[in-house]
């Protein structure tokens, strides 16, 4: 025995392997889809070096397998692998890690040969899908992402099944209810799974060019920045809004000033000074987009700080910084009061910062702002004769503002006369200190448009504006916004309107009413999705426990209802499949005469396996000769019917109902 | 397939647990008999290999996912792992509720091969794909079932010494849709399979006995032609038994039929291989049987305490062939 079986001569022969090109289309197809959704962020080079390596493939799939030589395969990969370092100076990170995921997967397909290769090849393509969804996760792109996930589970059951690959219609449909089938458990996983509070280890980022407030502000950079219609923060108000004219977002405060440009001051001024807030408060919720300034956004002037956000603090000037980078979009609740009052005197070393002008710049607006402190009595008419100058001195409100020189507030006051809001904020405050009153310039953002469909105030990158604030003693820092003397309407109404009304040119040309709800539902859509499905983080599971009535015990709730919600859907599966496998007739006649089968089998006894119908019914007429006369006939009809020349629509008709009336008539 | 291979350790852990699983399975389901319906108790389902490295992947795209705190991601995991479960579930549905309609071993000779013959009947409206059958020891066949269909599948086993050879269990087994899963059940159908002795010539035919009786009517025929009557050609037939000249002269095909054995008539037995130890003086026994089948001679089979009287065919040669295997001295 023990010879025969070392013998070997019949060891099972290996099984074809060869996967049938129908197979290898379907996987090609989702690799160059999975490849096209990571174009935006992957090397130039991915895609061409995916097709080429897809279209090597069809080509070698029509040659008795071809395969490239180890050595040339070896140096395609170094050169690839060298290709993604030049492109990103790092393999590690994430769009350097996707190309080279491309790069790799192209170089598998030279020497994919049996259907375990192809598997690999498929799992790089489900890789890569991953790595689009980490990339980015906008509303418009979901769509594509489940068409590429349902084409890849498409070729998973192509590669599946074999030799035999059933028709493209079949295969797409079977992927797509099992995906379907799937999707309950993903959604309860998604919504139960307990989430952790922070990233398990830092991934480094790129650095993206984000639009948005920055570090400094020079002529023109507030300008630009309206150019660009993206979100720059949504905001959720619990009551009503406040008025056009109160919707000052503060963001970065801007003290160092170099003749040309403002910066922001890294000097630690300790806290800040105390603040009385009286008249009516705002409790509202910010979803602040990414961005470089890294201050959570407020209305003027916020009150406390976020407890989402533990690492912010306020500094003395009242921004809230984040010492969190600020990669993704982030929410926090505030709370603000536009009516304040400084409660403490000025800090002297602020009073310092903000007094600071650099020697020897802009000579003739420090000329101007000493004539207009000498004939004004006090600060606060000093003030207004410098908003009244502007007011009067024939300015005007421009977004293409002439470029200015090095004595930017001298070029923008006796000779260009035309400017945009940082102008004239940069202008103002240069001459507030000039005349010895310590002033700053605040970046943000003024207004917002509300959307009714999602009921938020969006404020859009266009919506950034800059103004100062003055110190004055008895009143603390008071907010003055030179914009408003010099174009009024850009408070209270929208940026476009001012410029249209100012026959400024301005890319947006008006739309009709429908177009413009389209928009805005479209705007609150994607809303939904970044604060219930992007955002969803422990704090919002945490918000849905509270939700079902599961405040106190988090983790045991969660727990609990992925086992509840897990066992609902394997039961649900468990049915489906049994079903699915149950035998069921596939003719009419048969399923009459297996209702029949069914009625007897529960009132008299089934059918043993080897009684045919007339066997069968004559055995349970001999045991039950009550049956006899009707089921006799049934049993020789369906005979005839089942076995006799052909079956017509109305004689299948009669014997169904002669079916029902003997099962309906059977004694209990 | 893996435990049929050689192993180059003595101790073959996977084989010997594979063993002991089946036993067990077995104490549990009892035998079985055809026709039967596979039930769900009786399927076992693990991962295989393709099956645990996707999970492996999963695993790392869910970590990315969780550490990107990326819901997309999370929910792309969850959606695959689903998924995964969904295939599972498929894979055991592949094997559940499949019926077993028959279950034959044919005869073989020793060490030879021998077809095992299995009716399965696919009563559902769903394929049944990637099903594979195997026995120990053999190439394991591989099969699809439409919806409602019913199909024979032949798989080869590997006959061992003469006499009765019990097949303990056959493995059904599936790992549509995926390959990610693979779904099994034991299958203790009653099959026991006759084996002849091998068939060896170690010595030449013995004489025939006996006179060749002609008929009138043969002698008028001539010498050639000594058929008594023709009957229709069947696939059985050996060719060298087609009245071809009949077929030249545009008849259908047709086979010359002896009444009474025609020519030579050959008596086998032990008596002349007394010297020959018993197991080849059985395989000298099979191999004249066969050698007079392929002449189209007639013959007789004298063993002690068993004799079969003259005759040939088809079942002349199994009569024959089954007592030989069957002998005990």
């Amino acid at each position: 025995m023990a010879a025969d079986a070392l013998s070997g001569s019949d060891a099972p022969p290996v099984e074809s392997t060869a996967v049938p090109v129908a197979s290898q289309r379907w996987a090609l197809l989702g690799l160059l889809c999975a490849v096209l959704l990571n174009v935006h962020h992957t090397a130039a080079w991915c895609l061409p070096v995916a097709m080429g390596g897809a279209a090597w493939r069809l080509w070698a799939a029509q040659q008795p397998s071809r395969l490239m030589a180890r050595a040339l395969r070896i140096g395609v990969a170094v050169v690839l692998t060298l290709a993604v370092l030049a492109s990103f100076r790092t393999l590690n990170g994430l769009d350097a890690g996707a190309s080279l995921l491309v790069a790799m997967a192209a170089l598998k397909l030279m020497e994919t040969q049996s259907a375990r290769d192809w598997y690999i090849v498929l799992g790089a393509a489900l890789f890569l899908l991953l790595a689009a969804c980490l990339a980015a996760q906008a509303l418009w792109l979901t769509p594509f992402y489940a068409a590429v996930l349902w084409l890849l589970c498409t070729a998973l059951y192509a590669l599946g099944a074999g030799a035999a690959v059933p028709a493209p219609g079949l295969l797409l449909r079977t992927a797509a209810r099992s995906l379907l089938l799937a999707l309950p458990l993903a959604i309860v996983l998604f919504l139960f799974f307990p989430r952790l509070p922070g990233a398990l280890w830092t991934v480094p980022r790129e650095d993206e060019a984000v639009t948005g407030l920055g570090e400094q502000m020079s002529p023109g950079s507030i300008s630009r920045l309206t150019e660009s219609d993206e979100p720059a923060l949504r905001a959720r108000f619990d009551g009503p809004l406040p008025a056009r004219e109160l919707r000052y977002w503060r963001g970065p405060v801007l003290h160092n000033f170099d003749g040309y440009s403002w910066s922001r001051t890294h000097a630690d001024l300790g806290e800040p000074p105390r603040l009385a807030f009286f008249g009516r408060g705002y409790r509202y919720e910010v979803t602040l987009e990414p961005n470089m300034h890294g201050v959570l956004i407020a209305l003027d002037m916020p009150r406390g700080v976020p407890e989402e956000r533990p690492t912010a603090f306020p500094t003395f000037d009242y921004q809230l910084l984040d010492a969190k980078s600020m990669n993704n979009t982030i929410s926090y609740r505030l709370e603000s009061y536009p009516e304040h009052r400084s409660a403490a005197a000025l800090d002297a070393a602020v009073r310092e910062l903000d007094l600071a002008l650099p020697r020897g710049r802009n000579p003739r607006s420090l000329e101007l702002a000493q004539n207009l402190r000498l004939a004004a009595k006090d600060e606060r008419s000093y003030v207004e004769a410098v908003l009244d100058y502007l007011r009067r001195g024939g300015f005007s409100y421009t977004l293409t503002p002439p470029r200015l020189s090095r004595n930017s507030i001298d070029d923008l006051l006796f000779n260009t006369h035309e400017g945009f809001c940082g102008h004239y904020a940069s202008a103002f405050a240069m001459l507030m200190r000039a005349g010895g009153i310590p002033a700053h310039v605040v970046t943000g953002y003024l207004g917002g448009d509300w959307n009714r469909f999602g009921n938020y105030l969006l404020v859009r990158q266009a919506n950034a504006h800059a103004w100062t604030e003055v110190w004055l003693d008895g009143l603390g820092w008071v907010r003055v916004d030179p914009t408003a003397v010099v174009a009024p309407d850009r408070i209270d109404s929208n940026l476009d309107d001012v410029l249209a009304a100012a026959g400024g040119s301005r890319r947006r040309a008006s739309h009709p009413p429908w177009i413009a709800a389209a928009a805005l539902a479209w705007q609150a859509a994607n809303a939904w999705w970044q604060d219930q499905f992007v955002d969803f983080n422990l704090s919002k599971q945490l918000n849905l426990l509270g939700a079902l009535g599961l405040k106190d015990r988090d983790v045991e709730a969660l727990v609990v209802l992925l086992a509840i919600g897990g066992t609902f859907w394997l039961s649900l599966l468990a049915w489906r499949t049994r079903r699915a496998a149950a035998a069921r007739p596939h003719d009419a006649l048969s399923a009459a005469w297996r209702t029949l089968e069914r009625a007897l089998r529960r009132r008299a006894s089934a059918r043993a396996p080897h009684e045919g119908p007339i066997a069968y019914s004559g055995r349970i007429a001999s045991e039950h000769p009550e049956l006899a006369a009707v089921l006799l006939p049934l049993a020789r009809r369906y005979a005839q019917l089942r076995y006799g020349p052909e079956c017509s629509a109305a004689e299948l008709e009669r014997f169904r109902r002669g079916v029902r009336l003997f099962t309906a008539r059977l004694p209990r | 397939m893996r435990s049929s291979e050689p192993s180059r350790y003595p101790f073959k852990p996977r084989a010997r647990l594979e063993r002991a699983f089946s036993a067990w399975a077995r104490s549990r389901q009892g035998e079985d008999c055809a026709p039967l319906t596979l039930g769900s108790r009786r399927i076992y389902i693990l991962p295989t290999r393709t099956g645990v490295a996707a999970a492996v992947l999963l695993f790392i795209m869910f970590l990315a996912g969780v550490n990107y705190e990326n819901s997309l991601a999370l929910l792309l995991c969850f959606l695959l792992g689903g998924f995964a479960l969904v295939t599972m579930y498929e894979c055991h549905g592949t094997l559940s509720g499949l019926e077993i309609t028959s279950a034959h071993a044919g005869a073989a000779f020793a060490n030879g091969h021998g077809e095992l013959m299995l009716g399965f009947q696919n009563a559902s409206s769903a394929a049944r794909r990637s099903l594979r059958l195997r026995i120990t020891e053999a190439t394991p066949k591989s099969f699809d079932l439409a919806p409602h269909s019913a199909c024979m599948v032949r798989v080869r086993y590997r006959a061992r010494s003469r006499g009765r050879q019990r097949i303990d269990r056959v493995q059904l087994s599936s790992d549509a849709p995926l390959g990610l899963f693979r779904a099994w059940t034991w299958l203790h159908l009653p099959l026991e399979a006759l084996i002849y002795p091998a068939p060896v010539r170690l010595r030449a035919l013995p004489p025939p006995v006996g006179r060749p009786q002609r008929s009138e009517r043969e002698r008028r025929l001539g010498g050639e032609e000594e058929w008594a009557w023709l009957r229709p050609f069947r696939d059985s037939d050996p060719p060298r038994r087609v009245a071809w000249k009949a077929y030249a002269r545009g008849a259908p095909l047709m086979v010359a039929h002896y009444d009474a054995p025609a020519g030579a008539r050959r008596e086998l037995g032990l008596r002349p291989l007394r010297d020959l130890p018993l197991e080849s003086a059985l395989s000298q026994l099979a191999d004249w049987v066969l050698e007079c089948e392929r002449r189209g001679e007639s013959y007789a089979l004298e063993l002690p305490g068993r004799s079969i009287p003259t005759g040939h065919g088809v079942a002349q040669r199994r009569h024959c062939l089954e007592a030989l295997a069957l002998y005990e001295a």
